[in-house]
């Protein structure tokens, strides 16, 4: 026991990963293949980070579309709107509740027709305010508008409100959530689907590799190294199939996006790839660079595990 | 130290490589394990490192039982025997520095160690100037000698050389068989196995003869190839 520590002590992190830059090298066919395969895995994996972002762009704006309003009675108090607005803010459905008085509906409504006379004119005619004071609900998720509407409806201060807009909009709203439930579904299936193959195809690429050195690793137990002595440099070498497959994916998935992105933005104005991948671009280094190794260093591990037994 | 106790290999059902093989081989001794060929000898020095299992019997080494020998500590008995292999098993993506110095680093030795021994060794089997070549750019002879630095160079207290001058001269032979004498005189055991007449008559030490499987003769002073 004692011994085999003192092995472990003097066979040094540096002489493994020499080791496995030797054998990188050397093997540069090989090499080569495992570190392009590992690369084009390492792009699929930042395609999917990009159909993420469509995704989620999209469901988002939709999402941002989609509100519920109340309009009140002249009748009804201030106060009583700013009780149901505290009410309603107290669910932990609801993401936010903008109170819009009467007085702000009208100004908002002359400035979003300032250019109009004809309306002009005849708002100033009126000797009194036609618009009414309205709570706009924005829920959490979409699911969760009928609940709220409920609530609002078995409210005590129900009496106050004149109409929820719900029902009118309950088909828009339901098709949208449908549509937006479908793309993350999609988003969510494609991603894990080519992940797997990704992971896969780079683990049996590496898996061949090692079998073509299985001669030699049954040379190297026959001169008494042990697991760890042959391990080693082969989890190293893994490891630098991450490092090179990493630079390489990331070498060709910034020009791309540089690319790409101003095509993107001409018929989608608000997704700006190139903005958003440069605004993470610490992260997907630590990402691709992440994965690469792991993905790498696992597959040679776990790939030369069954050359081990004796 | 090396006890074969009714040690019997079978491949299949009807074909035995070894059969009922009772040794018993004392420190220090150097032994010549002479016989046609296919007669065993390289079967008997396989179940020594445990690279096969006898099919029946007992191999002891050191008063331990190899059957006993856990997985996980095989790698510790390797580290004892220095073995030259009939067929080499250099490895092939590694020059003839790194074969030798693997070895070396397997059997726990530091940096300094290997840059000081590795060479010496080298030097000591005449392959100075082949430190950068690799196995498939070395001679038949350049890989035996190469397969010797490597099987010495942890100084084992056993060496086992199975057939180690079938690919040398008549000159390099002698001077093979002088530097297992001279390892043998420092005290380490040496099991030669080879069918070269000469070199065992040359040896004249203990001669074990093998054939077809069986220890047919065991000369323990002045032995001969006898056939
Ligand atoms: N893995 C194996 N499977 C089946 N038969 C085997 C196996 N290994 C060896 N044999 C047989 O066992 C017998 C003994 O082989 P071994 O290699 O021990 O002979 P040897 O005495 O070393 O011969 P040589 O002098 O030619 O090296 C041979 O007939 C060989 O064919
Ligand atoms: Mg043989």
């Amino acid at each position: 026991m004692e011994k085999e520590k003192q092995v472990v002590k003097s066979y040094s992190l540096a002489r493994i990963i020499k080791a496995g830059w030797i054998n990188f090298r050397r093997n540069s066919f090989l090499s080569f293949g495992a570190t392009g395969i590992l690369a084009l895995a390492l792009l699929v994996l930042s395609g999917l980070i990009i159909l993420n972002f469509f995704t989620d762009t999209v469901v988002s704006s939709l999402d941002e579309k989609v509100d519920v309003s109340v309009y009140f009675q002249d009748s009804a108090k201030e106060d009583q709107i700013l009780k149901i607005k505290s009410d309603l803010e107290g669910l932990n459905n609801v993401k936010a509740v903008a109170y819009v008085s009467k007085e702000q509906a009208l100004e908002d409504f002359k400035s979003r027709h300032g250019t109009d006379q004809l309306i002009q004119d005849s708002i100033s005619e009126l000797d009194y305010n036609p618009l009414q004071s309205s709570l706009n609900v924005k829920a959490t998720a979409f699911g969760q508008y009928a609940s709220i509407v409920k609530f609002l409806e078995d409210n005590p201060l129900k009496t106050a409100i004149d109409k929820i807009n719900f029902y009118e909009n309950e088909a828009a709203i339901n098709r949208i959530e449908s549509i937006s439930k479908g793309l993350s579904v999609w988003g969510t299936t494609i991603t894990i689907f080519l992940a797997l193959v990704a992971v896969l195809v780079t683990f049996n690429t590496i898996r061949l590799t090692i079998y073509n050195k299985k001669e030699e690793i049954e040379i190297m137990k026959l001169v008494g190294a042990s697991s760890w002595h042959i391990r080693g440099p082969f989890v190293a070498e893994g490891a630098f199939y991450g490092i090179f497959a990493a630079i390489l994916a990331l070498a060709i998935f910034y020009p791309a996006i540089h690319f790409a992105s101003p095509k993107v933005l001409s018929f989608a104005p608000n997704i700006n790839l190139q903005g958003y991948f440069m605004n993470y671009l610490g992260e997907m280094l630590l990402v691709v660079f992440g994965v690469g190794l792991l993905l790498g260093m696992i597959s040679s591990g776990i790939a030369i595990r069954k050359h081990l037994k004796i | 130290m090396i006890n074969f106790k009714k040690v019997t290999k079978k491949y299949t059902h009807h074909f035995t490589a070894l059969e009922d093989i009772n040794l018993e081989i004392k420190p220090g001794e150097f032994v010549s394990l002479v016989g046609p060929s296919g007669a065993g000898k390289s079967t008997l020095i396989k179940m020594l490192i445990k690279e096969d299992r006898p099919t029946s019997g007992q191999v002891i080494l050191d008063g331990v039982d190899l059957a006993d020998v856990r997985d996980r500590d095989i790698p510790f008995l390797r580290r004892k025997i220095g073995t030259i292999f009939q067929d080499f098993r250099l490895l092939d993506s590694k020059t003839a520095f790194e074969n030798v110095a693997f070895a070396l680093e397997v059997s726990g030795a530091g940096e300094d160690e290997i840059a000081e021994d590795v060479p010496r060794v080298l030097a000591i089997v005449g392959l100075s100037e082949k430190h950068t070549n690799f196995p498939k750019e070395m001679s038949g002879g350049e890989k035996q000698r190469l397969a010797i630095a490597r099987a010495l160079i942890h100084r084992p207290k056993i060496i086992l050389a199975d057939e180690p001058t079938g690919n040398l001269d008549l000159v390099n032979s002698y001077d093979v068989l002088k530097l297992l004498w001279r390892i043998n005189e420092l005290g380490t055991t040496v099991i030669l196995a080879t069918h070269d007449r000469e070199i065992v008559n040359t040896v004249g030490k203990r001669v074990i003869s093998m054939e077809k499987g069986r220890v047919v003769r065991d000369q323990l002073e002045g032995g001969k190839y006898i056939i």
